[in-house]
């Protein structure tokens, strides 16, 4: 099999895996057998809801200010080198690291809603400008900071896999679905049934509106900043227990936000999850049937693909007209 | 009158520096770089004056340094290799012109960004032509002009000369078309596209045009770079830095000006490596940034808006 040169190919399955399905998988054979496309569908959905995940922050950034976070991806990433760099320091169990890798992104937070609040209208545009910038500012610290080159965080426990029936499990792909569904699970409840929740659905769907009702729009907009930050952090570290990351990884996961949320509408928790499921399962069916070399350009094209078919109208959360309810 | 006048003499002084400043074959090096990527903001910023905001021209860039490389390494002389980048460029840009009519501002940007990944794709992927991840090596120099006195008609100075003139045709052109009602349409859909349309302006056909010219002179411009560094590695020339830069010097030099861009375009090229780069050579490109995120959120307008006084401006 051909392998790219200047980066290997982010491991869909892991190589086990990947050896006990066979031939079968290998690149550019179509004639798929039942077991590996079941694999495929399986796998797919579970790292699928983990992308809903990783999503969740841009969506929800993008309901509360209006404005596209092009350095999202950047910010999992950065979780994910905490991470990587607490687990090698101390060897925990990458589990304990989450909350710290979510913690530190906190300022960032704080910071992201400081400039993005400044930035004049046009303010999808500007806000895609600036954190253009932004992402290009996180690639170079990542990359002063950590180096160029690939890590992961290969925990055993997270590597294993279990088999039932046809198709096996890997244990950090079950966990990262499990904790995905969990928080869309709490996430769905908080915006439901808390004040907070109706003044941050109140706040996407018109600030303005949500302002003169006296609600507070700057808590609930800082609120939902720093909630989508610490989420980013943490899904940073479980991508990175999941798949290699490296300083450009990044990208890929932005333009994967961005699809997720042209599917699934802004605010919308259960069609986010139901999208990143899709998404998993497409990706997967795409490397089994042509092989890891073109994932990234899949992705691509799907968002290519999607902003055409939707000709622009991204959010139907963010238009006045729409619906932010979850 | 008094900006041609200094243009003028900014030219001249340009020209005569090489002569000057004896053969430096680093510095002829970094201001021939400094000048390529003036042509692309010149370049983007054409695009910008109709109104389309392009997060990915390293699309066009990367389709004209593959042409280019490809065409020099099949036996044309180089000349005709920049040529025929240049005219990849632009073909590249007339089928994603084409391709997104439909996408308006931020849209039009985030299908921008997803056609220069596109390409980065296809250059890693298609190994029987681009060589894959690894590339295309030994891509030839610019040829010496004999003619020429000898200190004038080393490699270096070749290509400081090329992408010197180059700066200057993309420059000329950009003055000619505001000047005439090209540019009126141009800035007639940047700023009303429905009225323009419902004054008889088709959009279509002007927008493609700007397309086809900035990726023209974005393909020509990568063509003469090739040329300079002598290898094209996807990861290179499609690099997300070719995106961003020229954004980010068009909008620090001014939106829609004409020597704003350029002129910033260098400036930051040059305090980038000359002085960022030893303070700190991992972290020199946050220069590029900072600078971005400063003028969307300060001076809107860049250093034009700052001299004439006025704040507007933006995309």
């Amino acid at each position: 099999m051909r392998r790219r040169t200047l980066s290997p190919p982010a491991p869909l399955l892991d190589p086990r895996l990947r050896a006990t399905i066979g031939v079968a998988f290998s690149r550019g054979d179509a004639a798929l057998s039942f077991a590996s496309l079941l694999q495929a569908i399986v796998s797919g959905a579970l790292i699928g809801c983990f992308y809903a995940l990783m999503a969740l922050g841009f969506s929800m950034v993008l309901g509360v200010s209006r404005t596209l976070n092009l350095a999202h991806g950047e910010l999992v990433i950065v979780g994910g080198y905490i991470g990587y760099w607490l687990w090698a320091g101390s060897g925990l169990t990458p589990l304990w690291l989450v909350p710290v890798a979510a913690a530190t992104l906190l300022p960032l937070g704080l910071l992201w809603q400081w400039l993005l609040r400044r930035v004049p209208e046009p303010r999808e545009l500007n806000s895609l400008v600036v954190t253009f910038g932004l992402s290009l500012l996180l690639q170079t610290v990542i990359r002063a900071l950590w180096q160029a080159d690939y890590r992961l965080i290969a925990d055993p426990m997270l590597t294993a896999s279990l088999r039932i029936g046809l198709v096996s499990l890997n244990v950090g792909r079950l966990l990262a679905a499990a904790t995905a569904l969990l928080v869309v699970a709490l996430l769905w409840l908080a915006l439901r049934h808390t004040r907070w929740g109706r003044a941050v659905r109140a706040t996407s769907l018109d600030a303005q509106a949500a302002a003169l009702l006296g609600i507070n729009v700057d808590g609930a907009t800082r609120t939902t900043f720093l909630l989508a930050f610490a989420l980013s952090g943490a899904t940073g570290v479980l991508f990175a227990t999941l798949h290699y990351i490296y300083p450009a990884a990044g990208v890929e996961l932005t333009l994967m936000a961005i699809v997720l949320a042209i599917w699934a509408g802004v605010g919308r928790l259960r069609s986010v999850l139901a999208a990143g499921v899709a998404l998993g399962v497409l990706e997967a069916i795409a490397v089994a049937w042509s092989g890891p070399r073109w994932r990234e350009t899949a992705v691509a094209l799907l968002l290519l693909g999607s902003l055409l078919a939707r000709a622009g109208g991204l959010a139907r959360g963010m238009a006045p007209h729409g619906g932010g309810h979850a | 009158m008094t900006v041609g006048l200094a243009s003028i003499a900014a030219t001249a002084v340009l020209m005569a520096l090489p002569p000057m400043i004896g053969y430096q074959p680093y510095y002829l090096y970094l201001l021939a770089t400094a000048f390529v990527f003036a042509t692309l903001a010149a370049a983007w910023n054409l695009l910008a004056y109709a109104g389309q905001i392009s997060f990915g021209h390293a699309a066009f860039f990367g389709a004209g340094a593959y042409a280019a490389a490809l065409s020099s390494l099949g036996g044309l002389s180089p000349w005709h290799a920049i040529g025929h980048g240049g005219a990849a460029g632009a073909g590249a840009a007339l089928l994603i012109g084409m391709a997104s009519v439909r996408l308006r501002g931020a849209y039009l940007a985030l299908a921008t960004l997803a056609y220069a990944e596109i390409g980065r794709g296809i250059a890693l992927n298609w190994t029987a032509v681009t060589g894959g991840g690894a590339g295309l090596i030994g891509i030839p120099p610019l040829p010496i002009a004999s003619w020429l006195p000898a200190r004038l008609s080393r490699p270096r100075a070749a290509s400081y000369y090329a992408a010197l003139a180059m700066l200057l045709a993309v420059l000329a052109l950009f003055v000619l078309i505001v000047r005439s009602r090209t540019g009126l349409a141009f800035s007639a859909i940047r700023e009303e596209e429905e009225r323009a349309s419902l004054l008889g302006l088709r959009p279509l056909g002007w927008k493609l045009l700007a397309f086809a010219l900035s990726g023209g002179f974005t393909g020509l411009a990568a063509g003469l770079y090739v040329h300079m560094v002598r290898v094209v590695e996807p990861d290179l020339v499609f690099n997300r830095y070719y995106s961003i830069l020229p954004l980010v010097m068009a909008m620090v030099g001014g939106l829609h000006g004409v020597l704003g861009p350029a002129t910033a375009a260098i400036g930051l090229y040059l305090l980038s490596e000359l002085v960022l780069h030893p303070l700190a050579p991992a972290l020199h490109q946050a220069g590029y940034a900072l600078a971005l995120i400063l003028v969307v959120l300060c001076w809107p307008g860049g250093l034009t808006g700052l001299i004439s006084g006025s704040r507007r401006a933006h995309p």
